[in-house]
């Protein structure tokens, strides 16, 4: 027996030793980010796409535009390239490309020659162009170019040489540059076109992508990660980081702990009511930027009994926003008067949207004829940037509308069905939002409010107005900020007064992450990057602007 | 002997064969069509339509539909994942290793903790160590595993910050999967971080390991305590101690094999907890293995990884409490006697 026990002590010491020798031993960790965030990209090309996820997935790390915005000012500064000179009758861009940038190799795919007039024809002809080897590959379209009209826009994509391209636009277009800086614009690579064109394997373009970002795409294993490595080749100053992860963890509270046990050095999205947590964490900060973003509940306008502006204002009116404002977003986020938010140089308080008015409602309701009414609410399952916690605001709204007797039922899929359902047009409303592609205030009405889009589905009210489409059009075709502005107060006012949807709030962008990470910068445009370059750095480039 | 593999191998076939049954007639029920459950094809072509009637005989009547749909799983074909397009087997192939990881180290921390526990708790005299063994592990057994897991997580991770909480390995580290197991690939692989990639696996496998481990450990001492409090009454234990050999002698010799074929026949029952404890342990530990794939399947609709994960999980369990129980059955003495007065 005392053997026995002896060999049973002796046994466990020997484990417990190995226990702190392994805990304790020094540990070498390869250089490098990991990055929270918080879905799967639905593919590894924003042109097919308009999700956040799959934009900060892929915009700044994989690829460059031909434009780009310094993040600080919010201009426009060059990328690919390197300069742009506007015709006088602002009908054509002439844009000079820039030399000496390489593609990313791959396994499958060597570059044979550096990026040149060819890239560009290829990248936005496929958007175009319906005879494109590569228009039908995308089985989701072009949604962002789609609701902007871009095929409408462009009469022409000319190749001057192969260091210079010219736009030829249909209608004169005041944001056309900055939709061209936005994350959807990219340029592909040509030369890995054919190849995939000669293996007959085209679908590949959008899964194993190759570009001219500060890091190339090696691995995705969906629900796990997304592992990039810094390309040796990049134009710009190369970013510090050797190694790029994304560890995709849905849930925002194991985001946070995997911030604090150091899995993660960022981590994306935070809820507001954790921001007392990071605080307590010494070695932690939080990144904000103020956000260019709105989110609103879209009613279904072609779903009866949503079709009614009376019903739609009644339930406008029995919505206290005030309380979402600080039950959801907790002081990190500004109440929305309008579509626009106040940073964007066409913002004006807008004092006739809707205020809380429960008898207001009721009476409306009434007007209207409409009893015992129940309404669907689909709510997000996962947290973006303009709304943190859909679901939440979703109950407030619940109980909200309790007061005027009408029932709310709050739906939920995971985020990819429910995007799926979402395109099937059968829901009441829903709790979504917008986040801007680029400082253009047409960004916050074109891609979601007009007609076009309500074909793209990214019209979630699915309300299509001409007379607010001229708005828009002439808005576009005017070059003047100041008669510009007047027009979008126009476009605001008749969207309070027809309210296809009642938006709540503009969040400020938040990441939490790691004090001595220093390269990581979240744009103000949605995405963040971890190049560590601040755009607007660039001092050998001259940029020329002619009228 | 050859008879009675027979016939376990026949009841292996005939339960398996009961699986594909209710699968067949569950999939038919999703709220899909039905060649999108089978498949995973979002939009197939008017090609692939004929080739997905051909293959499961979707215009035939149930039975050749049924005897179709069991061709087309026995070879392989799992289908596509709807969510990802990937084929649902290659996922499932590189899902399983990291389940069969875990289970492994948890059933190795139960079993080597367990067995010495409940030889000391059944030899102890004092009144008080056996008390004390025997609460702790009548607390263990009754503590849901969702809140042990999250408790330890909180306690180990979030606050005192010792021990990673989530995934196998830091994603830093780049370790080529080449047995799948990511203990062993670390170890294998030619990284210049390679000692480091380990030591940081054995972490992150810490916690789940012992929460996954806690449930069978409990069941363990308690079996081999009652087993050698039965056996040391026996006359031979008795013979064997009149004969003057030392009591660690007769414990470790005489009493412990015998004690043992009830704690294995008691694994054999235990598998079918042990499989969902795993997945929720799995789930909370954001551990990527078969459970939460599977458990992210349903809450994505995509049917086919949902098919496939019952499917191969079911197939496991089965396949291993067979071979448990032919295991037990060649050890046992007892019921070989059974056996052979049996036929």
């Amino acid at each position: 027996m005392r053997v026995l026990i002896k060999r049973l002590s002796a046994y466990s010491t020997a484990a417990c030793i190995f226990c702190l020798l392994t805990g304790c031993g020094p540990q070498y960790v390869p250089p490098g980010l990991v990055y929270c965030s918080e879905g799967n990209p639905e593919s590894f090309n924003p042109q097919l796409v308009t999700s956040g996820t799959t934009v900060d997935a892929t915009s700044q790390q994989i690829y460059n535009g031909l434009v780009d915005y310094n993040a600080t000012s919010g201009q426009i500064i060059p990328s690919l390239a390197t300069q742009w000179q506007i015709s006088d009758d602002e009908l054509t861009y002439t844009f000079q490309l820039r030399k000496g940038v390489k593609f990313h190799d791959s396994v499958r795919f060597t570059p044979s020659r550096a990026f040149n007039a060819d890239d560009v024809l290829f990248s936005f002809n496929r958007i175009i162009d319906t005879s494109h080897p590569y228009h039908a590959v995308s089985k989701t379209g072009y949604p962002f170019f789609q609701s902007i009209g871009f095929d409408k826009l462009i009469n022409k994509i000319e190749k001057i040489s192969d260091y210079e391209v010219a736009f030829h636009l249909n209608n004169k277009d005041a944001s056309f540059l900055s939709n061209l800086a936005a994350g959807f614009a990219i340029i592909l690579s040509e030369e890995y076109g054919q190849l995939l064109i000669k293996q007959s394997s085209e679908e590949t373009i959008d899964r194993l992508p190759i570009g001219t970002g500060p890091f190339k795409f090696v691995q995705y294993v969906k629900n796990e990660y997304i592992r990039y490595h810094r390309n040796e080749t990049y134009w710009r100053s190369l970013p510090q980081a050797e190694l790029l992860v994304f560890d995709i963890t849905p849930k925002s509270t194991s985001r946070l702990a995997k911030l604090i046990t150091g899995d993660c050095t960022v981590s994306a999205l935070p809820k507001a009511g954790e921001l007392p947590v990071v605080l307590e964490h010494e070695e932690l900060e939080i990144d904000s930027q103020p956000g260019f973003n709105v989110a609103f509940w879209a009613f279904n306008t072609q779903k009866p009994p949503f079709d009614d502006v009376r019903v739609r204002r009644a339930l406008a009116h029995a919505v206290d926003r005030d309380n979402i404002l600080r039950a959801v977003y907790q002081k990190t986020a500004v109440a929305a008067t309008g579509m626009l938010p106040p940073m964007s140089w066409a913002y004006s308080e807008n004092k006739s949207i809707i205020e809380f008015n429960p008898q207001k409602a009721k009476q409306l309701l009434e007007q209207a004829g409409v009893e015992n009414l129940t309404v669907d609410i689909w709510a997000m399952p996962v947290a973006r940037i303009y709304n943190p916690n859909a679901h939440k605001t979703a109950e407030l709204i619940q109980a909200d509308l309790a007061n005027i007797g009408v029932k709310v039922n709050i739906i939920s899929y995971d985020w990819s069905v429910f995007n799926q359902k979402l395109s099937q047009r059968s829901y009441d409303s829903v709790l979504i939002g917008w986040n801007a592609d680029n400082s253009d205030p047409d960004n916050f009405f074109t891609p979601i409010l007009s007609c076009s889009s309500v074909a793209s589905n990214s019209n979630r009210s699915r309300w299509c107005s001409p007379e607010f489409d001229r708005i828009l059009a002439k808005a576009r075709a005017t070059t003047s900020r100041a008669e510009r502005k007047i027009l979008y107060q126009q476009a605001e006012a008749m969207f309070a007064d027809k309210l296809p949807m009642l938006p709540f709030a503009h969040a400020t962008r938040l990441a939490f992450k790691h004090k001595d990470v220093k390269q990581s910068r979240l744009t103000p445009f949605g995405g963040i990057s971890f190049s560590g370059n601040d755009n607007g750095d660039i001092s050998d480039v001259n940029i020329e602007v002619k009228h | 002997m050859a008879r009675y593999l027979l016939r376990r191998l026949n009841l292996f076939l005939a339960t398996s064969f009961v699986l594909f049954i209710v699968l067949f007639i569950v999939t038919s029920h999703f709220p899909v069509e039905k060649s999108f459950a089978l498949t995973g094809l979002h939009s197939p072509n008017a090609q692939q339509i004929e080739q997905i009637e051909k293959n499961y005989s979707l215009n035939d009547g149930q039975f050749s539909q049924f005897f179709s749909y069991l061709q087309q799983r026995l070879s392989g074909d799992l289908g596509i994942s709807a969510t990802s397009q990937r084929p649902v087997i290659e996922e499932l192939a590189s899902v399983l290793p990291a389940s069969f990881e875990l289970a492994a180290v948890s059933a190795m921390l139960a079993l080597t903790l367990g067995i010495p526990l409940g030889v000391l708790a059944s030899l102890s005299r004092h009144k008080i160590t056996q008390h004390t063994i025997m609460a702790i592990t009548l607390t263990g057994y009754s503590i849901p595993v969702f809140w042990l897991g999250l408790t330890l997580s909180l306690w180990f991770g979030v606050q005192l910050g010792w021990l990673p909480i989530s995934g196998q390995l830091n994603l830093l580290y780049e370790i080529e999967p080449v047995t799948g197991f990511v203990l062993i690939d670390t170890l294998l692989s030619d990284s210049p971080y390679s000692t480091s990639a380990f030591i940081d696996a054995l972490l992150h496998i810490i916690l789940p390991a012992i929460t996954l481990a806690v449930l069978p450990f409990t069941v363990v001492v308690r079996i081999t305590r009652a087993a050698i409090i039965t056996i040391m009454d026996q006359t031979y234990i008795k013979a064997a101690e009149a004969r003057g050999l030392h009591t660690s002698r007769v414990v470790l010799r005489h009493a412990l094999p015998n004690a043992l074929i009830p704690v294995l026949k008691n694994l054999g029952l235990m598998l079918g907890p042990f499989a969902s404890y795993a997945m929720v342990v799995e789930v909370i530990f954001a551990w990527p293995g078969v459970g939460a794939w599977l458990v992210s399947g349903i809450y994505q609709r995509d049917y086919t990884v949902i098919q496939g994960g019952v499917l191969a999980v079911a197939l496991i369990i089965i396949f291993i409490s067979i071979m448990i129980e032919v295991l037990y059955t060649a050890i046992n003495p007892l019921s070989r006697k059974e056996l052979y007065a049996s036929n």
